[in-house]
C-alpha cells in the first residue's frame, strides 16, 4: 500500500502517514488497498481521505482453514472457528458437532464430505468496506466529525471537518478525486 | 521538607533502616516484602540524607530518588478513542507512576476537534482535586495552539504534551502526540523524562508555594495519625493518596465522621482542615496554612 499525505506540516505529514500503514495493517486491510491519500488542512479544519481499494484475498473455504480426516475435520486456524462451526451448523444440522477444541466431528457420507470442504467460511469482501471505513474513522481527527462521502466505483472518499462543509469545499473535494483517479 | 526515596533491597537488618527512618522523624509511606525482595516507600528529612544513604550502603541496597513521589497526577486526553488510548496515555501514565506519581487517566466529554474543544464544569472541578496535571494533544501545530486556550481555564499546574516538536505554548513538551505504537525506544524514553523533568519543575513552583505559606501540619504526619484511628482496609492498594497540601482518603462514610476528632498536637483535625467529599473517588483532606489554624504544638 502506497501512502500519499499532503498538506500541514512536515511532521504532521510524516506522522499521519505511519498511521495510515499501521492502522489499515491492523485491520487487516493494507494488501487489499493499493493508494491511500490524505489531504490535511488544519487551519480550515477540512481532511481528505480516499483510499482505492486493489485486489482482494480469495474466499476462505473449509479445506484451508481445516485439516480433513475420517469423519473428522481438524481445525488449522482457530481464528475462523466460529464462522466455520456457523456455516456447517448452518448447512447440516445437528449432523456436526464439535468434538474437542479444535475437532469437528461430521455424520456425513463421502460426497457430503467433499462438498463441505469447497463450503466459503469467509469472503473478506464481504466486510472490507466495512473494515475501510472503521481505518478512517480511527485515521480522520477525532473532532472532524462532519463527514461529506464522495462514491466512485474503485474508491472510498470521505472529506472531513468539525464545521459544516461549504458547497465550494465539496466541488474542490470532487475536483481532488478525479485527479487522483487519472494519476493514481 | 521531608524527600521521598525508594529503597529496594533485601530482608537483612531491614528493621534497622524503618527504625532509622522512624528516628529521624521520617515515614513509611509504602512497604512491600515479597520473599527475600523489599521495596518501601520512605519520606525523611532532606538533611538526613547522608544518614539514610549509609544505612542503606551498609544494608546492601539501592536508593531510587522519586522526584513525584507525594503527588497525584492526572493525564487528560481529548477523548478515550483509539486516536489517544492506549498509545500513548498508557506509556504516560505508567512513566510517571515509575517516578513516584500516583496517575489517574481521563478522557474529555467535548475534548475533541480545534474550535469545537471545550471543558466541562464538572471537569473542572474534578481535575483541581489534582496536584497536576497532563494534557494529551495531538499532532497538529494549527489545532493544538488554537486548543491550548481551553486549558487556561484550570487553575491547578499543568502540562500539555503533543506531537510537534515547538509549539506556541507554556510548559510544552513535545514527541509525545498521536501514535500508534508503544514507546520504547531510547529516544522516545528520553522526551518522557522530559516531560517529567518539565513536570518536575511545574511542582516545584507549587511546592514552593507551599513552603513560604507552611501548612499546619504535613499531610505524611496525618496520614500516620489517621491510620492509627482507621486502619488501612485489606485489598485496597492505596487507601490514602498523600498531595502536596493534603490528602485523598479512600474511607466510607462512617469512617470519615471519625476523622474530626483525630488529635494533632494541641488541636483536632477538624479544625486544622476541611474535609469534602471527592467528585472522583473518596474524600479529599485540605489542610489549612499555619497562618490560618495557628501553631499545632
Amino acid at each position: 500500500m502506497e501512502v500519499q499525505v499532503e498538506g500541514a506540516d512536515e511532521f504532521a505529514r510524516a506522522s499521519y502517514a505511519k498511521i495510515c500503514q499501521d492502522t489499515f495493517r491492523d485491520l487487516g486491510v493494507r494488501t487489499s488497498i493499493d493508494h491511500t491519500y490524505l489531504y490535511l488542512n488544519p487551519l480550515e479544519h477540512r481532511f481528505l481521505i480516499s483510499v482505492k481499494i486493489g485486489r482482494v484475498a480469495s474466499p476462505l473455504k473449509v479445506r484451508d482453514v481445516t485439516q480433513a480426516e475420517r469423519d473428522k475435520l481438524k481445525i488449522s486456524d482457530e481464528k475462523y472457528a466460529p464462522k466455520l462451526l456457523a456455516v456447517l451448523w448452518d448447512s447440516y444440522g445437528a449432523r456436526v458437532q464439535q468434538v474437542g477444541r479444535l475437532e469437528i466431528g461430521l455424520k456425513l457420507d463421502e460426497k457430503e464430505f467433499e462438498v463441505v470442504k469447497e463450503l466459503v467460511v469467509y469472503d473478506p469482501r464481504e466486510d472490507l468496506i466495512a473494515r475501510i471505513l472503521d481505518g478512517i474513522d480511527r485515521i480522520l481527527p477525532e473532532g472532524a466529525r462532519v463527514r461529506y462521502p464522495l462514491p466512485s466505483p474503485s474508491r472510498v472518499t470521505i472529506l472531513a471537518s468539525e464545521d459544516p462543509i461549504p458547497e465550494e469545499w465539496k466541488r474542490r473535494a470532487e475536483e481532488m478525486v478525479r485527479a487522483l483517479e487519472n494519476h493514481v | 521538607m521531608y524527600k521521598i526515596m525508594m529503597f529496594e533491597g533485601g530482608v537483612y537488618k531491614f528493621n534497622e533502616l524503618k527504625e532509622l527512618i522512624e528516628d529521624l522523624g521520617g515515614f513509611i509511606i509504602q512497604e512491600l516484602v515479597m520473599q527475600t525482595d523489599t521495596i518501601l516507600h520512605m519520606a525523611f528529612p532532606v538533611e538526613d540524607e547522608p544518614v539514610i544513604r549509609n544505612k542503606v550502603k551498609e544494608l546492601g541496597g539501592k536508593l531510587i530518588d522519586l522526584p513525584l513521589a507525594g503527588t497525584e497526577i492526572l493525564v487528560v486526553t481529548p477523548s478515550m478513542g483509539k486516536h489517544h488510548a492506549v498509545n500513548p496515555l498508557c506509556d504516560i501514565g505508567e512513566y510517571l507512576r515509575r517516578k513516584g506519581a500516583i496517575t489517574h487517566i481521563m478522557g474529555l466529554a467535548r475534548g475533541v476537534g480545534k474550535r469545537i474543544a471545550q471543558i466541562t464544569a464538572q471537569e473542572l472541578l474534578m481535575m483541581e482535586e489534582f496536584d497536576a496535571l497532563i494534557f494529551l494533544v495531538g499532532n497538529l501545530k494549527e489545532c493544538i495552539e488554537a486548543k491550548v486556550k481551553i486549558f487556561d481555564a484550570v487553575s491547578v499546574p499543568y502540562i500539555v504534551v503533543g506531537g510537534p516538536a515547538e509549539v506556541d505554548c507554556a510548559h510544552y513538551v513535545g514527541g509525545l502526540g498521536r501514535r500508534t505504537d508503544r514507546m520504547r525506544r531510547k529516544e522516545e524514553f528520553d522526551k518522557l523524562e522530559l516531560m517529567a523533568a518539565k513536570l518536575g519543575e511545574v511542582l516545584d513552583e507549587k511546592r514552593r508555594e507551599v513552603e513560604e505559606d507552611p501548612l499546619a501540619a504535613s499531610p505524611l504526619f496525618i496520614k500516620e495519625l489517621i491510620e492509627m484511628v482507621i486502619p488501612p482496609t485489606p485489598g485496597e492498594e492505596f487507601p490514602i493518596v498523600v498531595h502536596l497540601d493534603g490528602l485523598r482518603l479512600l474511607i466510607s462514610d462512617i469512617e470519615a465522621s471519625k476523622l474530626r476528632d483525630i488529635e494533632v498536637g494541641k488541636k483536632k483535625l477538624g479544625e486544622i482542615s476541611e474535609l469534602r467529599k471527592s467528585l472522583y473517588r473518596g474524600y479529599l483532606l485540605k489542610i489549612l496554612p499555619e497562618a490560618v489554624t495557628g501553631s499545632v504544638f
